[in-house]
């Protein structure tokens, strides 16, 4: 146990002291202001349209406004989630990548491996350290966007925004933790360090981009901007009831889209954002009670590789260069 | 306890077709230096990272102080120091940091007195705030050295220890092992194509060819047994070219 957390210590130190790292994280953080000053701005159009189209409806004389768009502050993180789940997942990637590719080119790894150390001490270790790194990582990303949404966003950030902001953290920490844990994995096991990289970006290509855009696209809602059913003025009960006699081809889009660990991800911080209007200001038990599948999930299948690349990060992969 | 630091008993490794060590059955006593010899890709490295417990032998066994490296390799690990060729460190990190590093790893949960000691002994002390990044080939070495005894192994594989050393830096870390073998009783094991520097370090030796030992003896019995040849180098060729023909 003292090798695991003496091998996430010097990970930690490591990661503390590597300027991609850095850029990495202030990247994000950049990323996730400009999306809710960006989100922000369309509320405010949205909000003036509305405002502006009342007012002449008043003008002419109609007593009736139409009902105010449903703008919760809370969907101005929307962008922010994505930008973790796809650009937070690929230096997921990288960062794990490297944390074994570096090991191997200082030729570090002899040192490490001669001394007592158990079976799985490296791999866990470093995922250790790793899966801290991203706590830390989230944590900021979490403050900074609180701050954007209170400040730029004008959102009055209560118990239950901070409650659904701190769970989705939960959510996306485990999302950067899995796939550091692929790339640690993929990376032990390829003879070359660049194969692993290569591999694990392949993955990320398939299970970040290209399934989720297969579902999506799929999606009969999204094939007119803010959604078929909205546009044709379908209520929900109307949509589900359409939607009824596609239940075959819902599935198997349904099917395509949770193949990939990036959805779970995005429907579990959505839900507890609220940023799915369906989950807006419900309580948590109305949520988890609809999300528990996808956390589990998320849960088993982070689980899962972290074990894998404990398996695969031993002394008889990390040593094969030398056969 | 065994009279032996070091047993083989038909050690062998292949890598895919090609067998790299050959039914390697040798014995190193407690307290000795002992030098294995060969050309390059004899086998030696193999032998080191075999009995270091790096990779896993494809046949046979060996013991480092009664245990085995194959079955008991966690065991072996406590018992070892090892210092690689070209030595490596974490470079960002001064030589407190990297020592400390690899004493915890060896289990020393409080171990600034020790690295103090070991880089006493080892000629080091004054450089430990300094990073390792900076450091000579010679430097490096010593470091390497002091991390492969921190934590008091019963025996300590060099591989090739003196490869890329100018002439002082040869003489300094051959003196050393020369100390630590008769200061600490520590045995010695080490790699090395450079046949002055056995004469000058080793107990005993071992000659490799091809993967297979073709020559194990003291030193004193080997200079004995060719009394014409005037040095090790012409007894290394003499055996090289009788098992070659």
């Amino acid at each position: 146990m003292t090798d695991l957390l003496v091998i996430a210590g010097r990970e930690i130190r490591e990661r503390r002291r590597d300027p991609l790292l850095l850029v990495l994280i202030a990247f994000l953080a950049l990323a996730s202001i400009v999306s809710v000053v960006v989100a922000a701005a369309a509320f405010r159009t949205e909000l003036d349209a509305y405002t502006a189209y009342v007012s002449q409806l008043l003008a002419s004389g109609s007593s009736t406004p139409p009902a105010a768009p449903r703008l919760f502050p809370m969907q101005l993180l929307r962008g922010a989630v994505e930008y973790v789940e796809v650009l937070g997942a690929l230096f997921a990637i990288v960062v794990g990548y490297g944390s074994v590719a570096a090991e191997r080119r200082r030729g570090t790894l002899d040192l490490v491996l001669s001394r007592p150390i158990g079976r799985f001490s490296l791999g866990l270790g470093k995922l250790l350290g790793l899966s801290a790194v991203w706590g830390i990582v989230v944590i900021s990303l979490a403050v900074v966007e609180t701050i954007a949404l209170a400040t730029v966003g004008g959102a009055s950030i209560g118990l239950y925004e901070l409650r659904g902001i701190a769970l989705a953290t939960v959510v996306l920490w485990l999302y950067l933790v899995f796939w550091s844990a692929v790339a640690i994995g993929i990376t032990a096991l390829a003879r070359r360090p660049s194969t692993g990289l290569i591999v694990a970006v392949a993955v990320w290509l398939v299970v970040v981009l290209i399934l989720p855009q297969i579902g999506d696209t799929m999606d009969p809602d999204n094939q007119v901007p803010g959604g078929l059913f909205a546009a044709l003025q379908i209520q929900r009960t109307d949509e589900l009831s359409v939607m009824a006699h596609f239940a075959g081809f819902d599935g198997v889009r349904n099917a395509i889209e949770v193949s990939s660990i990036e959805k779970h991800t995005e429907r579990l911080a959505f839900a507890f954002l609220g940023i799915k209007d369906q989950y807006n200001q419900q309580p948590l038990s109305a949520v988890w009670a609809d999300m528990w599948p996808y956390a589990l999930t998320l849960v088993a299948a982070t689980a899962l590789v972290t074990v894998g690349a404990a398996l695969t990060t031993t002394r008889r992969t990390l040593q094969r260069r030398d056969s | 306890m065994t009279d032996f630091a070091i047993r083989t008993f038909e050690l062998s490794k292949s890598y895919g077709g090609r067998r790299a060590l050959d039914r390697l059955d040798l014995d190193v006593r407690r307290g000795e230096v002992f030098g294995l010899l060969g050309h390059n890709g004899a086998g030696k490295t193999t032998t080191v990272s075999l009995l270091t417990t790096l990779l896993a032998p494809t046949g046979g066994d060996a013991e480092i102080v009664g245990r085995s490296v194959a079955r008991r390799a966690d065991v072996v690990r406590r018992s070892i120091g090892y210092l690689p060729e070209n030595v490596r460190f974490y470079d960002d990190l001064t030589v407190l940091e990297n020592l400390r590093f690899f004493a915890r790893l060896s289990g020393l949960r409080r171990p600034d007195p020790r690295i103090a000691e070991v880089l006493e002994l080892v000629d080091f002390t004054g450089h430990d705030r300094e990073k390792v990044g900076t450091f000579s080939k010679g430097m490096r070495q010593r470091v390497g050295i002091a991390q492969a005894i921190l934590h008091q192994p019963e025996v300590l594989f060099l591989d090739e220890p003196t490869s890329g050393l100018d002439p002082v830096g040869v003489r300094s870390l051959r003196d050393l092992i020369v100390r630590l073998n008769a200061e600490l009783g520590m045995t010695v094991f080490m790699n090395t194509h450079l046949l002055s520097e056995v004469t000058k370090t080793c107990t005993s030796i071992g000659i490799l060819r091809q993967g297979r030992l073709v020559h194990h003896d003291t030193l004193d019995a080997t200079l004995r047994r060719f009394p014409g040849e005037e040095s090790l180098e012409e007894i290394y060729f003499r055996l090289d070219a009788a098992v070659a023909s």
